[in-house]
């Protein structure tokens, strides 16, 4: 069920599209508007990141109306970060809606699910999600994927960290046992066994837990010299919060694999992120053409940074309506064939669509939390420790993309 | 040596879940009233404490500051709307606290935000205590030294004085109280106001440990409903054996079969349902 209609129509900008005419290949036939879906949890534990998703999914579709003086809806999709709800809402959006474009899906169980959803109706999707079977053994037409996928953050995080502390052998996981959680602890594993880190323990815990102390307690035990948190979002922020009250910050070296960026840094305070280091997809302070464009936008319209989820949303439906309108069609097919290799500008930097497997090829960042009293002003919460590009072949992922 | 440090842990969150699903235990026991907003006020606590801090208030005036608005709040609820619906059936209950429980989560986002939030530990409790190759939180141990006090003067306040006599005289024969000259109706108020000032208790000595956000409400309401089921729906003892008791399950489980910790806890709840429909110490 849809739970909001935003409607956004522009009449006078032609001009703005005259700016870059070579974007447009075949016109949308006259009054036909395109139509976005933007599936993510706006209510339950992942709600705070579905919120500012929708709100990054608007400003894209308010710039694409601008830019090419064409009629762009959003559909704000509640999944509860559940893949049947998830599942549910889509097929309502396909078939009752006419909605052909999805731009979305925060947890990796929904985006696997509503990626095959979305190729039977037909349309494209594109998600934040990190599990590696996305654009991997479970990849497809349909799917395209703006993040780096569970291999890629590991190893940009877990290497650095690994060879700038060479005497911290002994690391401790904890892991939420589903998809995503799995993907970062084997990727973990395999980096550990390639340098030789000893594994001291890893605890699962259920995607509804919220107490920690009992995983912090194992870990403890296990004498760990670095302590490596595998799960996201408001699971991971008390996962540190309670690590730091524990006071492991004095005793090894933490580090969260996958940050949900700023909204995580503001939850939980300069005090607890000091320090500490986190794996990011995107921060506001990256130094990129369109980062600073979004970054300026977004503290003119909304007065606040951009953060991941934001910033997520905003690229992938920003990249799905720029394609349509140069397949001059929402429908999937026309869609993936304006993305499939399309080389970019992005958030992060050059930016580039893998055509084998659907993956946006793009920088994953380390940062370090940084004292209260270094910050720069209030957002300025961490040091960009480094930036890489790590990603598996399309066949050692394991895509066989359909034809 | 894990295995006993686990409990230790598990007496602290069991102490917490205890100060949770007492106020709960007391509402239905001496109301009869099945009230699915007592996460909600679990959160108000937690936020007004939060807020509380942030403005510059210390935690110990934060606290019971906290603890009385939202005691203050549900009493005014209670009156101007509860007291209307005791005598419906109890989906009537859950109906209309599940309601209230959506109303004061929404107006939490749209007052705090829907990003959480962390509450530092007070000033003399932000360290830690080392047990042998263990740590252990100081606050954490503060929370199970202050709740097992309240949980005495609890007993004793409801047990053992006047007041609440004629708190539970109310509950069993309002006709009789009222012939007695006393006000039933400002009795309810009372009670929900304390119980639900309970719930807000525990927010607040939990903000330091979980931080604050706006979907918190929820779980603490499913654990509070495990606990009050398992001790027994209006037992305060079946409510401190029982939160001890899930509290010590959850965090040895955590050693034992980690992915299954929180599982184990409902797992629980559902044996005690099939043997002693009551709880362990419900009244008949």
């Amino acid at each position: 069920m849809i739970n909001r209609r935003r409607f956004l129509t522009t009449s006078t900008l032609a001009a703005a599209s005259l700016a870059a005419p070579g974007l447009v290949t075949r016109a949308l036939a006259q009054g036909e508007a395109l139509k976005i879906g933007v599936p993510v949890p706006i209510s339950g534990a992942f709600a705070a990141n579905g919120k500012f998703a929708t709100i990054g999914a608007v400003m894209a579709a308010e710039e694409v109306a601008a830019a090419h003086g064409v009629q762009v809806s959003t559909l704000d999709l509640d999944t509860e970060g559940k893949p049947a709800t998830a599942v549910r809402k889509v097929q309502d959006a396909l078939a009752q809606d006419g909605v052909k474009l999805f731009a979305g899906g925060i947890l990796s169980s929904e985006s696997l699910a509503m990626g095959k959803e979305v190729e039977r109706g037909g349309g494209a999707f594109m998600t934040t999600a990190g599990a590696d079977e996305i654009t991997g053994v479970d990849c497809n037409k349909a799917t395209f994927r703006w993040s780096v996928p569970t291999h890629g953050a590991i190893n940009e995080t877990v290497r650095p960290i690994i060879d700038a502390l060479p005497d911290a052998k002994k690391w401790y996981t904890i892991t939420p046992q589903y998809v995503f959680g799995d993907g970062l602890l084997n990727a973990a594993k395999a980096v550990f066994e390639e340098k030789g880190i000893e594994h001291v323990g890893n605890s699962y815990h259920s995607l509804t837990d919220k107490e920690f102390s009992g995983y912090l307690t194992n870990a403890i035990a296990a004498q760990p010299d670095v302590l490596l948190l595998l799960n996201f979002g408001a699971q991971s922020s008390d996962t540190l919060r309670q690590a730091v009250s524990f006071g492991l910050k004095q005793r090894m070296t933490i580090v969260v694999a996958w940050a949900s960026g700023l909204e995580q840094f503001e939850a939980l305070g300069p005090d607890i992120c000091e320090g500490v280091y986190f794996g990011a997809q995107y921060w506001h302070g990256a130094d990129s053409a369109l980062n600073r464009e979004l970054v300026a936008k977004v503290q003119e319209k909304h007065g606040f940074n951009p953060n991941y989820s934001f910033a997520g949303s905003y690229i992938c439906a920003k990249l799905l309506l720029e394609a349509a309108v140069q397949a001059g069609s929402p429908d999937g097919a026309g869609v993936a064939a304006a993305l499939n290799g399309l080389k970019y500008q992005g958030l992060t930097g050059e930016e580039e669509i893998r055509a084998a497997d659907h993956q946006v090829i793009k920088d994953y960042y380390l940062l370090k939390g940084k004292a209260k009293a270094d910050m720069a002003d209030k957002d300025d919460y961490a040091e960009i420790i480094s930036a890489g590009k790590s990603f598996l072949s399309p066949e050692d992922a394991g895509c066989t993309m359909p034809a | 040596m894990i295995y006993l440090f686990q409990v230790l842990n598990g007496i602290g969150l069991g102490m917490l879940y205890f100060l949770l699903a007492v106020g709960l235990s007391v509402i239905f026991g001496l109301l009869q009233f099945v009230n699915f907003a007592h996460g909600a006020f679990y959160l108000l606590g937690a936020y007004l404490t939060y807020d509380l801090t942030m403005r510059g208030f210390s935690f110990w005036a934060a606290m019971p500051l906290a603890t009385l608005i939202v005691a203050g709040l549900a009493a005014l609820i209670e009156a101007v709307l509860l007291h209307r619906i005791y005598k419906l059936p109890h989906t009537f209950h859950i109906l209309v606290t599940v309601g209230l429980a959506l109303v004061v989560q929404e107006l939490v986002i749209i007052a705090w935000g829907p990003l959480g939030g962390s509450v530092p530990a007070p000033e003399g409790l932000q360290g830690v205590v080392i047990l042998g190759d263990f740590i252990y939180p100081q606050y954490r141990l503060f929370t199970i030294g202050f709740t097992a006090v309240l949980a005495g003067l609890l007993w004793w306040l409801l047990e053992g004085t006047r007041l609440g006599a004629i708190v539970r005289g109310g509950s069993e024969s309002p006709a009789n109280m009222a012939l007695l000259g006393y006000n039933t109706l400002r009795i309810n108020t009372a009670v929900f106001g304390f119980g639900a000032g309970l719930a807000g208790l525990a927010g607040a000595l939990a903000a330091p440990i979980r931080g604050v956000e706006p979907f918190m409400g929820i779980e603490a309401l499913s654990v509070a409903f495990v606990v009050v089921v398992i001790g027994g729906m209006g037992s305060y003892t079946g409510a401190l054996v029982a939160g001890l008791l899930v509290g010590v399950v959850q965090s040895v489980m955590t050693t034992l079969w980690p992915e299954g910790a929180r599982l184990m806890i409902y797992v629980g709840m559902a044996l005690v349902i099939a043997l002693m429909p009551r709880g362990l110490l419900g009244r008949a």
